[in-house]
């Protein structure tokens, strides 16, 4: 709870009318895409890195916590307010700043709507490549914070590597600028990167310089379609091997396109496994490397295999593809949503080890996500009342079996709340410990963002309802 | 028309994963998380378990949802939430009533004799539906912003004769020698009040298509307002009305120009009447003959605009209402329809589907 002492504060920093302390906007900014409810004490809306900075000061004096969220889309909890707190809402800072069209830059408020920077760019022939299947709703500094992937990764890379500088707040309220907005620059340590993927626990960031690219000239879209799912795991390996990169490779599993093939007007078959492909660049250069991977796909067992017709079919597909993880619901009420990586030689192996797992917990298993850079979104999905200890006793297992191929236990959601009880599972204990160092030695109170990714006790509690979805 | 404790399993199926932010139109103007469809479920999940009351914030983010739709037609769970939403806000009318401007609009639309001959009576009820108390002083201010008198602001003036009283319309024959379609026009209050000239258009282009129109008599208000705000029992008695106004006509179809209207009568008439199984059948029946304008005219009567005639290269937009895209699925017939005129030149505006702003009741509290 927080004293009207600090109540008063923050509304003298932000302005009445952008602090709410009623029960029911509380409750509003208590949730993200994990499905678990953390009410915080209050929520306020700052306009700029200075009020930023004045609540974090108050946070370090007052001892509360301190919850950065974007649009609350997260994957892993990282935006709960687990310890209760203020959770400073970045959907007033929402301005796209500047697009150098010179440099190839953009400047952009943490609030910004991935989707939004990125047709803003188009417009101008320039490209933001970073696409997590939430980029129409979720937020740069949500991004930032989480490293987001998506399916261009493949081809493009991930949230971190767009980065080029912040501005950010650090937990003891002084206001810092990292990085560059130039194409190079090693001018001591990369606090870029280690903010990048900090899950709002070293720092809130209040302002970004992002890196673009020329928009690619053309696009084509496919879609082959397997009868089983190690044909499609085969034709990945053998795409990558074959010397081509696509701008996407997704595969999806029965399960998967069973549950949003409502979500395409023009219907998605009925079929064991299915690869969506995209290759861009030079026209020329597209058309010729979509030829090679029809090839290979069909060599690999494809039973079938097809372009896109039009922009509306292909917007049609990705809108199914981009669906599947809230869809899965529909074929059961549980699901531990895992975001593993295995090297993509080793997806064929990684296929068949989910089999075995599925069969011996006896707990339904749906896969998706992105093949081409062997991230794949391993669904336990289950009965909550009955199969609740197979499902987290199946989770381990995915992440041994990714951690056996070579893997990691989560490519792009990030460690937060779910995954933070597996956290040694990846990590030497010397290796969480010099993480432990860092965290103290920016955030000596533990004031931003407590319970996330080092679980501390109440942190380890909402661990385990967060788990299980 | 399911009540709320009906409703769990639809709140329960929101995963909060926050698709609805991106497609919802208040989210987008107002930005905030309580003005989502997401929080819009998450506070009427929390209010069905009693965990809050119904406070004046819980009835202020209820009632700023529009009712368009776009967060159900998007929804990866395909939650209905917008029968959670007119739910809530009739269990709150239930508890609390309906408030001031939109029940004195109601009152008057359901009044006895149908929206037929009630003349200035009701006229002056509706000026509750058009304008609200100017809290700083005296008067009525306009609940509507259209660009013509002084600052912007622009009462629509109600019709000097309502559609419904219209001598061409009293003298309209209905069928004649032939074999032609039967049609009969279903006004509504925009067309009877506001704007006459759209129904008697509307009349003349359903003739020229080739079929016999007919305007039954004792229609009422299409219920969708009194819906919108969670003022059922005056919505079901509009339903009422309209079922037997028009299920007496012998008509092949049923025409409305009015997309709020369509959607009424084709989706939400039935829902009202649904606590009578013998009456939902009827109502069922009725709304099966319910054709908007543009798809009667196009898909019925394969009316393809012969001498149509607009003069000069004329460029023409389209936005695309809530009620009649989203819900009724409607979006290429009316495009088909401007395109048929001569010199007419159709182009896309930017966002041809988002919410006008008045939908849903939005315009009775926040306007």
């Amino acid at each position: 709870m927080l004293s009207n002492l600090v109540k008063n504060g923050l509304c003298r920093i932000v302005g009445e009318a952008n602090c709410s302390f009623s029960r029911e906007e509380l409750l509003c900014y208590s949730y993200d895409a994990t499905n678990t409810l953390h009410q915080p004490d209050a929520v306020v809306f700052p306009s700029g890195p200075e009020e930023v900075s004045l609540i974090l000061k108050m946070a370090n004096s007052e001892g509360f916590p301190v919850i950065p969220r974007g649009a609350g889309t997260g994957f892993s909890g990282g935006s709960l307010p687990v310890e209760g707190g203020v959770v400073i809402s970045f959907e007033r800072m929402r301005k796209i700043l500047e697009i150098d069209t010179e440099n190839l830059v953009a400047v952009v408020e943490p609030g910004v709507v991935t989707w939004d920077l990125q047709q803003k760019a188009e417009k101008l022939g320039l490209f933001y490549p970073p696409d997590p299947s939430s980029l129409k709703f979720s937020t740069i500094g949500g991004n930032i914070a989480e490293c987001a992937g998506g399916p261009r990764a493949v081809k493009y890379g991930v949230t971190r590597d767009y980065v080029l500088g912040l501005e950010a707040v650090l937990p003891t309220g002084e206001i810092i600028n990292t990085g560059v907005r130039t194409a190079k620059g090693v001018v001591g340590y990369d606090l870029t990167r280690l903010l990048v993927c900090s899950e709002g626990t070293l720092g809130i960031v209040t302002k970004a310089v992002l890196k673009l690219l020329p928009l690619p000239e053309a696009t084509v879209t496919m879609l082959s379609l397997f009868s089983d799912m190690r044909d499609a795991a085969r034709a990945t390996s053998a795409i990558i091997k074959s010397r081509i990169i696509p701008s996407t490779l997704e595969i999806m599993d029965s399960v998967s396109i069973k549950c949003v093939e409502g979500f395409a007007k023009t219907g998605l078959p009925d079929a064991g496994a299915l690869l969506l492909i995209e290759v861009d660049g030079h026209r020329a250069a597209v058309d010729a490397e979509a030829e090679a991977v029809r090839k290979v796909c069909l060599e690999s067992g494809a039973k079938e295999f097809r372009r896109a017709a039009d922009k509306d079919e292909v917007k049609d597909l990705w809108k199914a593809r981009r669906a599947v993880s809230a869809a899965l619901y529909k074929a059961r009420p549980g699901k531990i949503n895992e975001d593993i990586v295995v090297p993509r030689s080793r997806i064929p192996e990684l296929v068949e080890g989910l089999r075995g797992i599925s069969e011996r917990y006896g707990v339904l298993i749906a896969s998706f996500g992105h093949a081409g850079d062997g991230n794949i979104h391993v669904n336990i999905m289950h009965d909550k009342e009955t199969q609740a200890e197979a499902a987290l006793s199946a989770a381990e297992d995915v992440f041994r079996l990714a951690l056996s191929l070579g893997g990691t236990i989560s490519g792009e959601h990030g460690v937060g709340l779910s995954k933070a009880r597996y956290l040694d599972m990846e990590l030497k204990p010397e290796a969480i410990a010099a993480m432990r160092k860092i965290k103290e030695a920016f955030d000596p109170r533990g004031i931003l963002n407590p319970g996330k990714i080092f679980p501390t006790p109440p942190g380890r509690k909402a661990a385990g309802s967060a788990v299980v979805l | 028309m399911k009540p709320l404790e009906l409703l769990k399993h639809e709140i329960d199926k929101c995963v909060r994963c926050g698709t609805c932010r991106s497609t919802c139109p208040t989210t987008k103007v107002l930005g905030v998380e309580t003005a989502s469809p997401r929080g819009r479920v998450s506070l009427v999940s929390a209010f069905s378990k009693g965990e809050i009351g119904l406070s004046e914030t819980y009835l202020k983010h209820l009632r700023e949802c529009t009712l368009c739709g776009a967060c159900r037609t998007n929804c990866p769970n395909y939650v209905d939430t917008v029968s959670i939403f007119a739910a809530a806000r009739a269990e709150a009318v239930e508890k609390q009533g309906v408030p001031l401007a939109a029940s004195l609009a109601f009152r008057g639309l359901k009044d006895s004799g149908g929206i037929v001959g009630i003349g200035l009576k009701i006229a002056s009820r509706l000026q509750g539906l058009l304008f609200k108390d100017a809290s700083a002083g005296p008067g009525l201010v306009s609940r509507f912003s259209l660009p013509l008198v002084g600052n912007g602001r622009l009462v629509p003036p109600l019709a000097k004769t309502f559609f419904l009283d219209l001598p061409e319309i009293k003298s309209l024959s209905g069928a004649g020698e032939g074999n032609r379609p039967r049609v009969a026009f279903y006004a509504g209050c925009g067309v009877n009040y506001l704007m006459p000239w759209v129904g008697t258009k509307s009349i003349e282009l359903i003739k020229r298509a080739g079929a016999w129109v007919e305007v039954p008599g004792g229609q009422a208000c299409c219920g969708m307002p009194a819906y919108a705000m969670g003022d059922l029992a005056s919505a079901r008695e509009m339903a009422l009305k309209n079922l037997e106004a028009l299920e007496s006509s012998g008509a092949d179809f049923i025409a409305t120009s009015c997309a709020t209207c369509g959607h009424g009568l084709k989706a939400i008439m039935p829902e009202l009447l649904s606590d009578d199984p013998a009456l939902k059948l009827r109502a069922e029946k009725v709304a099966s003959r319910i054709r908007d304008i543009s798809e009667l005219l196009l898909n019925e009567l394969g009316f393809r605009g012969k001498g149509c005639e607009s003069g000069p290269k004329t460029i023409v937009t389209y936005h695309d209402p809530c009620h009649l895209g989203r819900a009724q699925g409607l979006r290429e017939e009316p495009r088909e329809l401007i395109k048929m005129g001569k010199g007419t030149v159709l182009k896309e505006m930017k966002h041809p589907c988002l919410c006008c702003g008045l939908g849903g009741g939005l315009m009775y509290t926040n306007y």
